[in-house]
């Protein structure tokens, strides 16, 4: 798939290593790789392929150590701290496998949090908020805290909450990790609605099952690309 | 008590494998527990010490209170009539501080001396160590003179010849037979002066046979065993309306004060000392606080510890008293520390303190001390041990060992009770804060204050003419006259003049005047003034201002029109709209006319409120003890030796005492007040400091603790600005909370301290703003590393944080 000038996201040559007590681990090696706007993404692998260091370059949380990325038609690598941050906010929602929802805030300000760090007004962060969580069914559940919901609808408000933002992109790592199989099911269905609605989702998962969710899938084995599929319909 | 020891030798082998946890936990305590200490030996020397007399709880002081003055002298008829009417007291005794010339051998010395009543010794209950004490025909008009000399002077000038009995020695030119020696650690009741003489009061009875005169006698007495102070008051007071009856021309409206002698003793210092524990009891909360903190910290680590112990069969009491026998090790390692800053703190506190503080000089480490120490440290190992101790013992053991159950409530109540310890540190410390800032603007007004006089670069120095030799006041004159005209002639000298009694030298002489042209209701009323005795030159020595008039000049002798001086203060509250000038006033039976206005001077300190005063003139009206006060143009201590020679080239017996520069005599009236600022102010920098240790602890502990949160916030576009602002945030709320505590804790608190206060108010507006945003700086400064901290967090490291 070579259809570059409409990539939302373009890797090229991305490298990353890690240097621990003068030991040179080599986590991402030469990665080529373009996500067009509006497609859904698996990568799929072992551990400790380099899967979630993928994830992490493409959510702008770690920097590679060589290699291009550029992030809708903009060069991301050498960015300053603060404006990472603000393409964070703006242009990604991250989706992880624990939830990472904050135990202290009620569902309500764990989806308002990223439009807080925005400066939205109030009243438009109430708007998006609401609305996040109808789209998730997790609306009558706003004023309860993370540890009052169950795993399913903990990882539907943290879907809320990577949507609220209207991001470019949906990152997902392992979403159905720590669910059992009939809510990884309705995660994964909820992701794939998302999708079908124009939402561009890149899901980090080593479950086949739901690899099958994706457009493309592509396979990482030792920090490299082995190969790349295309799924033709998803079995629901 | 075996397992008890066997968990405290645990506890012992856990602080040593963690030194880092264990000096800080070990400092804070030691910080509060010193303190404690040094403090408690003063309080315990002053306040909760008895007086070192036989049933000392059964002395009284008693003294003459009239409208006019609170506390005065005691005429000695009224004390002999006293003791002849009273029933409630065992015994009376007078007490007369003198001052005697000792001649005769080696270099003349002046002596601090007492005149007392026979009965003053077996009062008190005191043996004497050689010799006796006086009899009851030697305290009699005519008596043989007598002399009983303290343990030091025999050391010192007759180096403890045990032939000194029956010796006599020249004090004031006469000779005295030494009968008695005291032991070394007696202490005369008034305890402001070292005294090395004592002679009888009742010799001089024929100078003492006016009722209106009050020579500077206060009476001691011992109750009858089971009478109460009440029954005493009660009794004296039916004794002085009998007198007041008797004798209307002198009694008129005079009243008899009773009071506890140890009460009479400490008067002021019970305040400001029981102010200052108050501070170090702060000082030691805010250490325990910090300790309390640590240990919630170390508890929250060793969960899954405990956890195992009580899978294993250990009962909640059993895990309870080990975790408290480990705060008691630390608490008995802080007092260790604490009683030894606190020998240090409480010797260095005694070597700042003025010498005259009653019973300060007897602060020691004796077993109460450190009885108080130890008590101390086991209670404060309570205090701050048992609350983590109970949160580990009854918290949920089975949330600890699930391991989804690392972030449960018993984390939310611990960080709960961990602020709340941080928003008590922060209150306290404002409070101390607060109170040292009151003590420190209070001090800053004492030392703007004039005293009314330029008290810099003058010299002053006492001369006691003893009246054996020196009988006639033409003889006084003459002496003094030789005396300043040498002094004037002194390299050095710009001026040199002689008062009686000198400003802010501890005492005053109060006098009766009735004004011309003044109503009062009966001939034996008047009104008070301060008065002092000086040469024509005191105004321009000491640099008052006059402000009408003249003053003294060297025409105003005997023989002339007596003439006086008054201060402003006396103009404005007598003639508020009349001219003074001219007027007359009755003083000792003359009457002087009003020549001049000076300013006014605050003869008790600059801190002290001070009557209206009159200055008569010293050829007028000669004394035969005077202070020479000296301007000079250099250092003014470098001519106390050229002044010493010329007085010995007028008198080679005449002794010199109390040489001091004005500036030294205005410091130390200001003195309490000084250490009060300085103890607080240390105190105060102690408690800011364990809060913002304490602080920074709390919000470090925090950050760790939130890493994974602040991962997920870095994660959805948290900038470092707005991490920052979180951490900072949190520690401007507790900070906050605990300044709103502090605030209201301070208006309350402060209140005490109102007598304590120069020239503000207990709840002074600017104290009250400056320091809480001084404290606001601090909380920011203990907040800014642990918030840089938390903006450098890699939020894929977070993110992965368990």
């Amino acid at each position: 798939m070579d259809n570059g000038d409409q990539a939302l996201i373009r890797l090229q040559g991305v490298t990353k290593v890690f240097v621990t007590d003068e030991v040179e681990t080599h986590a991402l090696s030469g990665i080529q790789l373009q996500i067009q706007k509006g497609e859904y993404l698996s990568i799929a692998g072992p551990s400790g392929c380099g899967k979630s260091t993928l994830l992490a370059i493409l959510g702008l949380l770690d920097t590679p150590t060589d290699g291009t990325y550029t992030l809708n038609g903009r060069p991301v690598s050498g960015l300053k701290l603060s404006e990472r941050a603000r393409i964070r906010n703006r242009e990604i929602g991250f989706i992880f496998q624990a939830f990472n929802l904050i135990g202290d805030l009620t569902v309500y300000e764990n989806v308002e949090l990223p439009l807080t760090y925005r400066g939205m007004p109030s009243a438009e962060r109430k708007r998006r908020v609401q609305e996040s969580l109808e789209r998730v069914g997790m609306s009558h559940r706003m004023k309860h805290y993370p540890s009052q919901l169950s795993g399913g609808q903990q990882q539907r408000v943290a879907v809320a909450r990577a949507l609220a933002g209207d991001p470019l992109i949906l990152l997902a790592d392992e979403p159905t990790g720590n669910l059992d199989s009939a809510n990884g099911e309705a995660v994964m269905n909820l992701l794939k609605d998302l999708h079908r609605n124009g939402a561009t989702i890149c899901m980090v998962t080593h479950d086949p099952r739901y690899a099958r969710f994706a457009d493309r899938t592509i396979k990482l084995f030792d920090g490299r690309i082995v190969e790349e599929s295309v799924e033709s319909a998803v079995t629901n | 008590m075996r397992s008890l020891l066997g968990d405290m030798r645990y506890g012992f082998r856990l602080l040593r494998k963690r030194p880092a946890f264990s000096l800080i936990a070990v400092l804070a305590l030691a910080l509060g527990i010193g303190a404690n200490t040094a403090i408690f030996s003063v309080v315990d020397a002053v306040l909760l010490r008895p007086l070192p007399y036989a049933d000392s709880g059964r002395l009284v002081a008693l003294w003459e209170r009239s409208p006019q003055l609170e506390d005065g002298s005691v005429a000695y008829l009224n004390f002999l009539d006293w003791k002849a009417q009273s029933r409630v007291f065992e015994s009376l005794a007078a007490r007369q501080g003198a001052n005697f010339n000792l001649t005769g051998q080696e270099e003349p010395e002046r002596l601090n001396g007492a005149n007392v009543s026979a009965e003053f010794f077996p009062l008190l209950g005191v043996q004497p160590l050689l010799g006796r004490v006086f009899r009851a025909d030697e305290d009699r008009a005519g008596a043989k003179k007598v002399a009983v000399i303290s343990y030091g002077l025999w050391q010192r000038r007759f180096h403890g010849d045990e032939g000194i009995l029956g010796r006599a020695i020249d004090l004031d030119g006469a000779p005295f037979t030494v009968i008695g020696v005291l032991p070394a650690k007696f202490r005369d009741p008034a305890y402001a002066e070292r005294v090395d003489v004592y002679a009888a009061i009742g010799r001089d009875a024929d100078r003492l046979q006016n009722r209106g005169n009050h020579p500077g006698i206060y009476v001691v007495g011992r109750l009858k065993p089971g009478e109460t102070l009440a029954q005493a008051r009660a009794e004296m007071d039916l004794i002085a309306q009998r007198l007041e009856r008797q004798y209307p021309a002198t009694n008129s409206g005079r009243r008899v004060a009773v009071q506890l002698l140890q009460d009479r003793l400490v008067r002021d210092l019970r305040t400001a000392l029981l102010v200052v524990l108050a501070a170090v009891g702060f000082v030691l909360l805010i250490g325990c606080a910090n300790v309390a903190n640590l240990l919630l910290a170390r508890a929250a680590e060793r969960q899954p510890e405990i956890a195992l112990r009580a899978a294993l069969g250990a009962g909640r009491w059993q895990l309870f008293r080990q975790l408290l026998a480990e705060s008691l090790v630390l608490a008995l390692a802080g007092g260790a520390c604490g009683l030894l800053l606190g020998w240090w703190g409480m010797r260095g506190l005694l070597a700042v303190a003025p010498e005259d503080l009653p019973r300060f000089s007897e602060a020691a480490m004796n077993l109460r001390v450190l009885g108080f120490t130890l008590g101390l440290s086991l209670a404060t190992g309570l205090v701050f041990g048992s609350v983590p101790a109970w949160q580990s013992a009854w918290g949920s053991l089975h949330d600890v060992l699930k391991e989804s159950g690392r972030r449960v409530s018993g984390d939310l109540r611990r960080n709960r009770i961990r602020g709340l310890l941080v928003v008590g540190e922060v209150a306290l410390s404002l409070v101390l804060l607060i109170g040292a800032g009151l003590m420190l603007r209070s001090f800053a007004r004492v030392l703007a204050a004039s005293p009314g006089f330029r008290a810099e670069r003058v010299l002053t120095l006492q001369i006691d003419l003893p009246g054996t030799k020196y009988q006639k006041p033409d003889q006084w004159i003459q002496f003094f006259q030789q005396v300043l005209g040498r002094t004037r002639n002194l390299p050095g000298v710009l001026s040199a003049a002689t008062i009686l009694p000198v400003p802010v030298g501890g005492f005053g002489w109060q006098t009766g005047m009735r004004i011309e042209g003044r109503e009062y209701p009966t001939p034996h009323d008047s009104d008070l003034t301060d008065i002092a005795y000086v040469t024509p030159d005191y105004f321009q020595t000491m640099g008052i201002p006059l402000r009408r008039g003249r003053v003294f000049t060297e025409q105003d002798r005997e023989g002339a029109l007596p003439v006086a001086v008054i201060d402003e203060k006396l103009a404005r509250t007598y003639f508020p709209d009349a001219d003074p000038m001219g007027k007359r006033l009755a003083i000792g039976g003359k009457n002087w006319q009003i020549v001049g206005v000076v300013g006014h001077v605050k003869n008790y300190g600059v801190d002290q409120e001070s009557r209206v005063e009159t200055y008569l003139p010293f050829y007028q009206s000669p004394r035969p003890a005077m202070s020479l006060v000296v301007r000079t143009t250099m250092d003014p201590a470098q001519l106390a030796g050229p002044i010493r020679g010329e007085v010995r080239q007028v008198d080679p017996n005449q002794a010199v005492s109390d040489v001091r520069t004005m500036e030294r005599l205005v410091a130390d009236s200001v003195a309490p007040k000084r250490i009060s600022a300085l103890l607080l102010g240390i105190f105060a920098a102690i408690a800011v400091l364990l809060a913002a240790v304490g602080l920074y602890g709390v919000i470090s502990y925090t950050v760790a603790q939130r890493t994974r949160e602040i991962g997920i916030r870095m994660a959805l576009g948290a900038g470092g600005g707005d991490v920052l602002a979180m951490v900072v945030k949190q520690a401007l709320a507790l900070g906050g909370l605990g300044m709103a505590i502090g605030l209201g804790g301070a208006a309350l608190l402060t209140r005490a301290m109102k007598g304590l206060l120069f020239g503000i108010s207990a709840v002074d507006p600017l104290t009250f703003a400056a320091v809480p945003a001084a404290l606001a700086l601090v909380v920011l400064a203990a907040c800014y590393l642990p918030a840089r901290r938390a903006t450098r967090i890699d939020p894929v490291t977070a993110l992965r944080y368990e």
